[in-house]
């Protein structure tokens, strides 16, 4: 299977170098050339949105970026080829994360019109600065001389190819790594991120910069290509059909960012020959015919499901015979396209065609090696050994309030390494609220808190998820599009030394790092008893059993202090039962528990000390049998006056 | 002096207009939580159709309700055919990517149709400017300002005191309550956008006279309005009004004296400015996210 892939890959790499060879035609080996520079475009531009999930409309700003600083340095300085590369990512990588400053605010719509101010704005600054950029005349240049030999139209495409076959490589191993596996978790979950130790805002500049630094390359290499730049190339229009490629070619997939190039390259060229277009559109109509005819047969779509597209399909078709000339029209066809795409193509040409053909998702390399991971031990590391007993934290006078609302109203804890904590309360009182305050994501009004001796008032989530305390959520928060496997992993993430040249070039650093996070997830997956669901994506998980996920993966983290929020709610008997188990399990180990749970004898059974909270308040603490025969607390669960 | 004055007047002509288009983004976001990225085409939609109906011999005062009928029409055809089947889906920016790819169809019937270049817009108000505080003002500039301020008056009123505003405001509120009262909300959020389209083509109208009219009149405007949405918050009424008027003064005194090219430059940066200092705009309120 493996040996196949490879194959194919050689195969494609060298039909890509003989091409010159066999088709001499300048104008057929620019319009690959062309393709291949936006490919490299949208290798980059799928890490922002196939990973991060996040819309950038700013991306032709960021590939003028790059055309201009090549362009701007050759005239100017006479830059040779090599030195124009690598300024152009280097400058366009700076662009990048000065665009993502907004982005670590801000998400969504709001993300999309600031991405589209910036390329509005990159766009008048090309135009105005004409002692740099000549303005609205453009940049003349010529084909460069690499290594003192003056590349010609043929030379310089392979030296296109070579890049992007390179970038390929490149991008597909950051998004193998551990730092693909952040920009994915950081889209499923934000916040379950941020307490994973990847903090969000440092990984969105990331995607950013390193988005931006492909969009450097491949603008360099379009100037040279071109021969000649000028502002109006790099406007709104091509920065959404970039937007139009990814989506288009499909998501998370380096084929479907190639698919989308040559798509939006050879569609204008298409539109413009009205008789091929003729064509084209029928083929198109009856494909969209077939496909809903079978469709409907096999009952996985209905009659009126499908009448949009065929009606639309054949309705272009039709229209391609009336008018003369396409030209014109072009922009509504895209527009069409899009919303076609949007519709009826969301996972692109490549989920598509997998979705007809039944393939599964390529797992993750690394997996085959796991099957043949070790099963030493269980994986749950020992908790930094510390006086049993000795305090770990301290809250005192913790004060959280949303507006007039008192969520905690002068709540004091002190929580004994090595001991389980429960913190039990009815509905509102309380509890979820501490727990946000533990973690960081909210900051409370009020009151100091100290971990281990440090303070955790003000500092960011994920910085004290790293200094030790991890979290479940109560309401799941798991990265829904990733695998079990790869949740463990996120939690591992601190794990990792390697940056982002032991990723690209497979360093043995990074190769170290990366089977040990395999063979701890593993371990971790089993400690849970998941393991038979290692490659299984975590939204596809019975409840239940997302909710051990979650407690898997926070253990990843290697903490000091373990928050679990209803472990059990959701859950059966027979697993409450396994639950209290590994609870146990955990602390043996040396890890401090707190526990908030509603199953009364879950927490009875299990808790070394409990408080309850009513009301933003503690109304009681002490050992569980001493909790339950208070009369405040009686009364707070079943509400009247207590005698 | 007399000069700062003048760009001061024609700074909050061009604000208000910014502010009406802006009033349009809050209430399609209000109810729906998505924003109409080809807003900026309603109101050049509304411009070059009222262009016609002019040309047509139509009066400049009968033509505004017209164009504003077109205006909810378009509006309301954006919903239904980019925002509602992609909210349905689950899409997670698929209505972005729809309305991005109406507007564009908008824009590409607008070339063809009325053609490529820029047209002149005949003024219903004499041309000859008023002289007011040593300024010069263009009647024209005041109606600008005038009739924006009605329309998201009148819109308010709406919202405020009729019982299918209210309807509009519990959507706004939480959508799935509104839905669990009767409320059909589908249909509240169609008529937001109707609204919100009505508001952009009567502001297309309104400058028309003071600008050309042409199929790329639009797409800035759209843009530097999302600017004042955000600077003002897209919760507040007064927020846009004032956000509107800073950045319309911004851009005709960066036009006058830095350079025209560079008059769309202050409102974009201080656009990227405040969503990364105060992301909630300057009158927004802070939203706190529940776990």
């Amino acid at each position: 299977m493996k040996r196949n892939h490879l194959l194919l890959y050689v195969v494609g790499v060298a039909a890509l170098l003989l091409f010159p060879l066999g088709i001499t035609n300048p104008y057929y080996i620019h319009l690959l050339e062309t393709i291949m520079i936006y490919a490299i475009v949208l290798f980059g531009l799928d890490i922002v949105v196939g990973y991060t999930g996040q819309v950038s409309l700013g991306h032709a700003g960021l590939f003028g970026v790059g055309a201009y600083t090549a362009g701007v340095l050759v005239t100017k300085l006479g830059a040779p080829l090599l030195v124009a590369l690598i300024a152009a990512v280097g400058v366009t990588s700076v662009f990048g994360a000065l665009l993502a400053l907004p982005a670590l605010r801000v998400t969504g719509p709001y993300l999309a019109m600031v991405t589209l101010a910036f390329g509005t704005i990159v766009q008048i600054l090309i135009n105005e600065m004409d002692f740099l950029t000549s303005g609205p005349m453009g940049i003349k240049l010529s084909k460069p001389p690499l290594l003192g030999h003056q590349l010609d139209e043929r030379e310089f495409f392979w030296l296109v190819a070579v890049l992007m076959v390179l970038a390929l490589i490149v991008v597909h191993r950051v998004l193998r790594s551990h730092l693909g596996r952040a920009f994915e978790a950081l889209r499923g979950s934000p916040v379950a991120s941020d307490c994973m130790g990847v903090s969000v805002y440092r990984y969105k500049v990331y995607a950013f910069v390193i988005s931006a630094g492909f969009a450097g390359l491949a603008g360099s290499l379009y100037a040279y290509s071109e021969q000649y730049i000028s502002p109006n190339t790099y406007n709104f229009e091509l920065t959404v059909l970039f937007l139009l490629a990814v989506i288009m070619g499909g998501r998370k997939s380096r084929i479907g960012a190639m698919l989308g190039a040559a798509i939006i390259v050879l569609l204008p060229k298409l539109l413009d020959d009205v008789v091929l277009f003729r064509y084209v559109s029928v083929a198109l109509a009856l494909l969209v015919l077939a496909t809903a005819l079978i469709g409907i047969r096999r009952g996985r779509t209905t009659v009126q499901q499908m009448a949009i597209p065929v009606v639309g399909s054949i309705a272009l078709a039709g229209l391609s015979f009336w008018l003369q000339t396409m030209t014109d029209w072009r922009l509504s066809i895209f527009g069409v396209i899009m919303l076609f795409v949007v519709y009826y193509l969301q996972d692109g040409i490549v989920g598509f065609v997998r979705s007809a053909l039944n393939l599964q998702r390529p797992k993750a390399t690394e997996a085959s090696t796991v099957v043949a991971a070790s099963a030493h031990g269980d994986a749950v590391t020992t908790a930094a050994a510390g006086d049993h007993g000795a305090e770990i934290l301290n809250a005192s006078d913790v004060l959280m309030q949303f507006g007039g609302l008192k969520a905690l109203n002068n709540v004091s804890l002190s929580i004994r390494r090595g001991t389980i904590h429960g913190l039990i309360g009815p509905n509102g009182s309380g509890k979820s609220t501490m727990m946000n305050v533990l973690t960081g994501i909210y900051v409370p009004t009020a009151g100091a808190l100290t971990f281990g001796g440090r303070s955790l008032v003000g500092r960011t989530s994920s910085d004290i998820a790293l200094s030790g305390i991890a979290r479940t959520f109560q309401n799941v928060q798991l990265f829904g599009e990733m695998t079990a496997l790869q949740n463990v992993q996120v939690g591992l993430h601190h794990s990792f030394a390697s940056n982002l040249f032991d990723v690209a070039l497979h360093t043995p650093r990074y190769g170290r790092e990366s089977r040990a996070a395999v063979e701890r997830a593993m371990g971790l997956l089993r400690f849970v008893g998941l393991a038979d669901l290692a490659f299984e994506e975590a939204r596809n998980l019975p409840y239940g059993k997302q909710r051990l996920l979650e407690i898997a993966r926070a253990l990843a983290l290697d903490p000091q202090l373990l928050l679990l929020d209803e472990p059990a709610a959701g859950l059966t008997a027979p697993d409450i039962k396994e639950l209290i188990s590994f609870i146990r399990k955990i602390r043996d180990h040396g890890i401090t528990v707190i526990l908030i749970e509603h199953h009364m004898d879950v927490v009875m059974s299990m808790c070394d000390t409990v408080s309850v909270l009513d009301f933003g308040q503690k109304i009681a603490e002490g050992v569980p049998a001493q909790v339950q025969a208070d009369e405040k607390v009686i009364e707070a669960y079943l509400g009247g006056t207590a005698a | 002096m007399q000069i700062l004055t003048q760009l001061i007047f024609s700074g909050i002509a061009l604000g208000m207009i910014y502010a009406v288009i802006a009033f349009g983004y809050q209430l399609t976001f209000q109810t729906s939580d998505t924003l109409n990225f080809g807003q900026g085409d309603a109101l050049m939609l509304g411009a070059l159709v009222g262009l016609t109906l002019v040309g047509l011999g139509l009066n400049y005062w009968l033509m505004i309700p017209l164009v504003c009928v077109f205006g909810a029409f378009q509006g309301a055809l954006v919903e239904r055919i980019g925002v509602r089947p992609a909210i349905k889906i689950k899409s997670e920016f698929g209505w972005i990517m729809s309305t991005i790819a109406l507007g564009i169809i908008f824009k590409n019937v607008a070339e063809n149709v009325w053609g490529r270049d820029d047209l002149k817009f005949p003024s219903p108000l004499p041309e000859s400017p008023m002289h007011f505080l040593g300024a010069n003002v263009l009647p024209m500039e005041v109606l600008v300002v005038i009739g924006a301020v009605l329309m998201m008056l009148a819109v308010e009123f709406f919202n405020r005191k009729t019982i299918y505003g209210k309807a509009v405001v519990a959507t706004f509120n939480d959508r799935d309550a509104a839905k669990l009262m009767g409320i059909n909300t589908g249909l509240v959020i169609t008529f937001s956008y109707a609204l919100s389209s009505m508001t952009a083509a009567f502001a297309g109208v309104l400058i028309a006279p003071l600008t050309l009219t042409g199929a790329t009149m639009g797409a800035v405007l759209g843009l530097k309005a999302f600017a004042v949405a955000i600077i003002g918050g897209l919760t507040s009424g007064m927020g846009i009004i004032v956000g509107g008027i800073i950045l319309g003064i911004a851009e005709t005194t960066t036009g006058f004296y830095l350079s025209t090219g560079y008059k769309d430059v202050p409102g974009l940066v201080l656009l990227l400015i405040v969503l990364a200092v105060r992301p909630q705009g300057l009158f927004g309120k802070n939203i706190i996210k529940k776990v």
